[in-house]
């Protein structure tokens, strides 16, 4: 295969049908090149789902009580459900290998007040991990700690939006806002990528909250993040899990739907995987086809070749040649042109795509690019393709019999 | 050399059946030079091709430097011919794209030889004929009778035991059709076995032996005194 006096025949005859080698080439380079931008397409068209749905974290499952819709274990239907802290303990307890962040919520409105700026804001008391399941940007200062919780000190994080409502131009930081005439110390300032409702809120230990306003133990929501390298079945069977033990613990109908919600982001993204998974599918598909095209395209004038060099298939057998060393000839050339010509194919794609592909950035389509995998996959596909073209035509090339082929008539 | 007996040969041309070889029994000395003749229809490419490998008898024995010629695989095939056999033929056949001293490397490649060696040899059975200057031009540079030096190159290229030559003469003019044959002759002085097909006379008179083949039986052998083509160059 490596031997220097085919490679110097393939090159020969490669050179001496510059056209035809070209149109041949150029088929296969094409289809190859479809085939890449086809899945760098569905590729960007994913990256536009994931970034729409990078707000919050991928991996996150909300907790929501409601209200019961079927009577149960001695219940009437219509048992408003109510999360205490013990529920949030008890899950963060029970899960200990499956829960990655959690942070319960506790929902609030307040009259703030700076000076002489007033303002109605939402304040959600929460933990200190719910920085990391929202995703919550801190500009300035930090979010809020362990001790913070504990102490239940009366400390704030406010949204850009009140920042600058309550401080104007001035530096929150350090500074004591009353929430409801009680002052609490802002400790940081947060932007959110969502909108600016959202950084129309308040953040605060959820402890906190609860002591001043009611000194009560409920919460209103629990938020977590499952272990990140579960894939989608073990997330939704984690959620799944998390759900019935929540349904067991409140007495809720396991068939009933409205008592206690989970909502796990999971099942948006199963949704969306699955759609760019038909989409890929289909594009590969596609890229086939086109791929196809172009190796019947190779054969064709592979079997051209032959014909027009049958005599001298003719003459190499009559000195000697075996058949399995036309073949070998055979196979080769249209190996070479098949896996030259889509690498070109290939590397064009490549370019296209390191030039153009990052500065797309819509909503619905981001960062068009191939993994290296494709490219090893394509490759191998280009080989095998051209030992298909070439399998036909390099049999039909060892079948030449040389006294036909040498006949002068 | 060579030994056949009873070679029976027919081709089927649609319901027909066209017996060509009607029972051949012949036989070659090592370093005879025989011309085989006769008129186009008679059968004499067809012995050639089956002498040469590039085609089967229906029936007969042939035997090539005592090694029975039988049932051949293709692969076995082309290793005989590569090995016992170089051919000469009437159109050359030269491979186009390749200089003449590719062309004459070829059976050496085939035989695996190593490419110094290869051209090493190849250029020595060049000088042979005369052409060594002519080495890296393509075919297409070369006149029909460098031509048919080339490919006497190649066919002696890889030492086989016998040389065939079909019509070597058939598309030179006379001068050069004597140049061939003087070069023929020479190579048989040195001991190489070569069988000639010819219809011309004066071509077949240059040989030592001149076996007549009319309608697929052989009607003439005999011994002659051969003719030196150097004579007329």
């Amino acid at each position: 295969m490596f031997d220097r006096d085919i490679w110097q025949e393939i090159f020969h005859t490669l050179k001496n049908n510059k056209l035809r080698t070209f149109l041949t080439g150029f088929s296969v380079g094409w289809a190859i090149f479809i085939l890449v931008m086809l899945l760098a397409s569905v590729n960007g068209m994913q990256n536009g789902f994931t970034s729409q749905f990078n707000d919050d974290a991928t991996n996150s499952i909300f907790v929501r009580p409601g209200t019961t819709s079927k009577a149960y274990g001695g219940f009437e239907a219509g048992r408003r459900i109510q999360l205490k802290n013990d529920d949030f303990d008890y899950i963060k307890s029970s899960f200990p290998k499956d829960i990655e962040y959690i942070s319960a919520r506790y929902y609030s409105r307040t009259t703030a007040r700076y000076q002489s700026e007033t303002g109605s804001y939402g304040v959600q008391g929460v933990h200190p991990d719910h920085q990391i399941i929202e995703k919550t940007l801190i500009t300035k200062g930090r979010f809020l700690n362990e001790a913070d919780v504990i102490n239940k000190a009366k400390v704030a994080v406010l949204g850009r939006k009140v920042a600058e409502d309550l401080f104007k131009d001035e530096d929150p930081l350090g500074k004591f806002a009353e929430f409801n005439g009680l002052p609490f110390r802002v400790i940081g300032i947060f932007t959110d990528e969502g909108d600016d409702n959202a950084e129309r809120i308040i953040y605060a230990p959820v402890s906190t909250y609860q002591r001043i306003y009611g000194n009560t133990n409920d919460i209103s929501q629990v938020l977590l993040t499952y272990n990140p390298t579960y894939d989608l079945t073990k997330a939704l069977e984690f959620s799944g899990r998390l759900e019935d033990l929540m349904k067991r613990r409140h007495k809720v109908s396991p068939e009933d739907q409205a008592g206690i919600y989970v909502w796990n982001y999971a099942e948006a993204f199963d949704d969306i995987s699955s759609f760019s998974a038909v989409l890929n599918a289909i594009s590969i598909g596609v890229g086939f086809l086109i791929l196809i095209a172009g190796i019947v395209g190779i054969g064709n004038i592979m079997v051209f070749t032959i014909k027009e060099r049958t005599k001298e298939i003719g003459v190499r057998k009559a000195l000697g040649a075996q058949p399995k060393q036309i073949i070998n000839l055979v196979l080769l050339e249209s190996t070479f042109i098949t896996a030259i010509s889509g690498f070109i194919g290939l590397i064009f794609a490549w370019v296209i795509l390191s030039v153009i592909g990052p500065t797309i950035n819509t909503p619905a389509f981001t960062n068009p690019s191939v993994s290296l995998s494709t490219v090893i996959t394509a490759t191998i596909i280009l080989i095998v393709a051209g030992v298909l073209a070439g399998l036909i035509p390099a049999i039909k090339a060892a079948n030449v019999k040389p006294i036909v082929a040498l006949s002068d008539k | 050399m060579i030994e056949i007996k009873d070679l029976h040969k027919s081709y089927r041309m649609g319901s027909n059946s066209l017996h060509v070889l009607k029972g051949i029994n012949f036989k070659a000395e090592d370093g005879e030079l025989v011309a085989i003749m006769g008129s186009s229809g008679s059968g004499k490419s067809t012995l050639l091709n089956i002498l040469g490998m590039l085609d089967v008898a229906d029936s007969g024995e042939y035997t090539l430097d005592d090694v029975p010629i039988k049932d051949l695989s293709e692969t076995k095939a082309a290793q005989y011919r590569n090995k016992f056999l170089g051919f000469i033929f009437q159109s050359f056949n030269l491979i186009n794209y390749k200089s003449a001293l590719e062309n004459v490397a070829l059976p050496l490649y085939y035989q695996k030889v190593g490419r110094k060696e290869r051209q090493e040899k190849a250029l020595s059975y060049l000088e042979k004929v005369g052409l060594k200057e002519w080495a890296t031009h393509l075919p297409s540079e070369l006149s029909g009778g460098q031509k048919q030096r080339v490919a006497i190159a190649r066919a002696m290229a890889a030492e086989p035991k016998v040389l065939l030559a079909d019509e070597p003469t058939g598309a030179l003019d006379s001068t050069t059709s004597y140049e061939v044959m003087d070069l023929i002759q020479k190579i048989n002085d040195e001991g190489n076995t070569i069988l000639v097909v010819t219809h011309e006379e004066d071509i077949a008179h240059m040989c030592k032996r001149i076996v007549h083949l009319k309608d697929g039986v052989i009607v003439e052998d005999k011994k002659i005194e051969q003719v030196r083509a150097q004579q007329y160059v």
